[in-house]
């Protein structure tokens, strides 16, 4: 099902044939809005619908009971006042930063591993694959409580090597590790699509390597990230996206509160407390846009850069 | 004639007006809502917060309502107390609330001003045998929105064990908070790591009112603005600020892992100073034989601040369709004395003369009531429902007292943060 991101742009070349134009276009395109009516219904009603409800929300002081009244740019203003929301954007901008690319380093790390050929790769395969199916359970959140908890298999595990942090739960300074922790845990997701594009490349370019004597590392640096950088500029927009959106988690383990001391709250925790406990939907629909903005913005952000790193097989350098 | 191509829409016609049949079928019921009979009983939705034990207790309850109302199911449902509010309100915002519901007084305004309760004075329900000074407390500008089940006081728990086995003498309760302070700093020094002198009380909000109380200050003024200063927050906050990091005081790091449960009853720490209610919570969480109450540290020998609240009330949404089988499932769970028997003191002391005269006391349950008539004659008036957003209120306190026990932020910044929510706050629901 999985198809990893084409490594060459052949296909879009202009060169390709024009779709052949005919009577019978009209009808194919009656029939394809048909078919697509069911799903075309239920993005307008429940993703389009909601969403354009919320924009007009997040310029109102809304508090679910009364109507809403129209404040202009206040929440957006207060935002940046608000010492809890700075907080929430630390919070989700060092997870994203430091969360993201160990995620990926260890997906691709994995992928490395697993492409060789071995007896027994397929369950390994699954195996490590496991992982993110269930990450993002509840069940999995309440487990990783328990083994970060005080006198918990963590604790003791690195007690027994004579560090002494005692359970990573309570203290502010350990909770994003720990939750980056359990991200890093799933990163059977990427590895999959890394596994995909590793498979894409071509053995001969090695073996030519081998030949002229380069090393695992030259390898790696002059053919594997160069061959394999669409799929890793795929992965990295995915998992920073994803990244943003962290909150079942974080919800879980700090019991819905954000703590301890404010360490766990991320920006969505922060959005659903401020719209669910303290009936300020305005504030929390304006906060939900400017992480829309701010999403946008660094994946455009990542879009122009990759244009120096990323590297197609049909382009000429 | 029926063909293929009109086949869909005459299916879907006549789905439609047979929907919009039923639909009138319930307008046209009477304004008691819908009624069940014993064939075909009406199911109502009742949902309240608590542990295991009070689900154990309210799923008995409900089994003998049934079994004495054969018209009637209830379907029960239940949660703990942070999450709680958090489904009232999706819930609330969908137009789904339950038929009935089990209620704090924190968030009647919230609701109550908001019309989503319904007003109980227009349904059927007993209030003959409550205390005329205790039901104000349910009503919000001459309409009556929730029923107090019982009744409730701030106390200091201790364990009493706990005590003797590290030789320390069990308090009486006539302490000052210095005296209180003395006393926690000693339990800490000899607990040695495994046993500490309590949890920050000047955490808890409604201890924070009692203290006001103490020194003849309103928490709330009747405008609904905030009745003390930031110096007053400064001066609490200060009260015990030489115990925060010391063994006196169990840290929030501790606290923290063993949320949801308290650290009072996780036995680690000796005392705890919240509502007398908890008893029966404390008593199956911890395990131990025995807890006893004193009354709250002051340093006005005659004003100890002490008030009864209700512990909790019965509410019903102003959206059920069975307004009949609401109240009378109310009716039954703040009078009947047999819900009395189940609950006993673990809501609170029964509200009602009736159910409180049904019901046999003895061993933890007697110092519940017994405590209660003991503080008899420092009592106040019950406090008015607190303004809107007050729950949120609330929460902020604990958070920004746990963050003062973390060492995050000083005395002053601690109240700073919490007044700028809190007029924040008032001015978005003025």
């Amino acid at each position: 099902m999985t198809q990893s991101p084409t490594l060459s742009r052949r296909s879009a070349s202009p060169s390709a044939p024009a779709p052949r134009k005919s009577k019978r276009s009209g009808a194919d395109a009656r029939a394809g809005y048909t078919f697509l009516l069911p799903w075309l219904l239920g993005f307008i009603a429940l993703t389009v619908g909601p969403m354009v409800s919320s924009l007009y929300l997040s310029f109102t002081n809304y508090n679910l009971f009364e109507p809403p009244k129209w404040i202009g740019l206040d929440n957006y203003t207060t935002l940046f006042q608000d010492e809890r929301f700075l907080q929430s954007v630390g919070v989700t901008t060092s997870y994203v930063v430091f969360g993201t690319p160990l995620k990926l380093a260890a997906a691709l790390a994995i992928a490395m591993l697993l492409n060789s050929a071995r007896k027994g790769q397929g369950f390994y395969r699954s195996a490590f694959y496991a992982p993110s199916l269930i990450g993002a359970s509840v069940s999995i959140a309440i487990v990783w409580k328990a083994m970060f908890g005080d006198s918990g298999p963590v604790d003791q595990g690195l007690s027994f090597f004579g560090i002494n942090l005692g359970g990573w739960v309570g203290n502010p300074d350990m909770t994003i590790p720990m939750m980056i922790l359990l991200t890093v845990w799933q990163f059977g997701a990427p590895m999959v699509i890394f596994l995909a594009g590793l498979k894409q490349i071509p053995a001969d370019l090695y073996e030519a390597a081998s030949m002229d004597g380069a090393g695992p590392i030259r390898k790696f640096l002059n053919i594997t990230w160069p061959m394999l950088s669409p799929v890793v500029f795929f992965n990295l927009l995915m998992e920073t996206i994803h990244a943003f959106q962290i909150f079942n988690s974080a919800y879980i383990i700090s019991n819905g509160e954000g703590g301890p001391a404010g360490s766990t709250l991320f920006y969505t925790l922060y959005l659903y407390l401020r719209g669910f406990s303290d009936f300020r939907m305005g504030y929390a629909s304006a906060m939900a846009w400017l992480l829309l903005i701010v999403v946008g913005i660094i994946t455009l952000v990542i879009f122009k850069t990759s244009k120096s790193w990323v590297h197609y097989s049909g382009d000429a350098k | 004639m029926i063909n293929r191509r009109n086949f869909l829409t005459t299916v879907a016609i006549g789905t439609a007006s047979a929907a919009a049949l039923a639909a009138c079928g319930t307008g046209s019921s009477t304004t008691a809502g819908e009624t069940g009979s014993a064939e075909s009983p009406v199911t109502i939705n009742y949902t309240w917060w608590g542990n295991d034990d009070r689900a154990t207790r309210t799923r008995k309850a409900i089994e003998l309502f049934e079994a004495k109302n054969k018209d009637i199911k209830v379907n029960g449902n239940f949660t703990d107390f942070a999450g709680y509010w958090q489904k009232r309100a999706t819930e609330a915002a969908g137009g789904g609330l339950p038929d009935v519901m089990q209620w704090d007084l924190s968030y009647l305004r919230d609701y109550g001003q908001r019309n989503q309760l319904l007003d109980l004075s227009t349904v059927k329900i007993n209030t003959d045998a409550f205390e005329k000074s205790l039901l104000p407390s349910g009503q919000i500008k001459g309409k009556t929105y929730g029923i107090p089940t019982s009744t409730n006081a701030f106390a200091v728990y201790y364990n009493p064990e706990k005590l003797a086995s590290l030789g320390i003498a069990e308090p009486d309760g006539s302490w000052n908070y210095k005296e209180f302070n003395a006393f926690l700093t000693e339990v800490g020094a000899k607990g040695n790591g495994a046993l500490f002198g309590g949890t920050d009380y000047t955490g808890v909000w409604w201890m924070f009112n009692v203290w006001l109380r103490q020194n003849n200050i309103e928490a709330f003024t009747e405008d609904g603005k905030l009745g003390f200063t930031k110096d007053d927050l400064k001066k609490w906050w200060n009260l015990n600020s030489d115990l925060r990091g010391t063994p006196a005081l169990i840290s929030e790091e501790r606290a923290t892992q063993l949320a949801p449960k308290s650290p009072f009853g996780s036995n680690v720490t000796a005392t705890e100073v919240t509502w007398d209610n908890f008893m029966a919570g404390y008593l199956a969480d911890s395990g131990a034989k025995e807890l006893k109450l004193v009354p709250v540290p002051s340093d006005d020998k005659d004003n100890l601040g002490l008030f009864l609240k209700p512990s909790m009330l019965m509410v019903a949404s102003a959206k059920t369709k069975y307004k009949d089988a609401a109240a009378r499932f109310i009716d039954f769970m703040v009078n009947d004395p047999e819900v009395g028997q189940i609950f006993k003191t673990s809501r609170g002391v029964p509200a009602s003369k009736t159910q409180r005269d049904g019901t046999t006391f003895e061993g933890t349950d007697k110092l519940v009531v017994d405590y209660e008539k003991s503080i008899e004659k420092y009592l106040k008036d019950a406090p008015e429902p607190p303004i809107v957003g007050f729950g949120t209120l609330e929460a902020s306190f604990k958070r920004i007292s746990s963050d003062l026990n973390f060492g995050k932020v000083t005395v002053d910044g601690a109240a700073d943060a919490w007044f700028k929510e809190a007029e924040d706050l008032i001015k978005q629901n003025a």
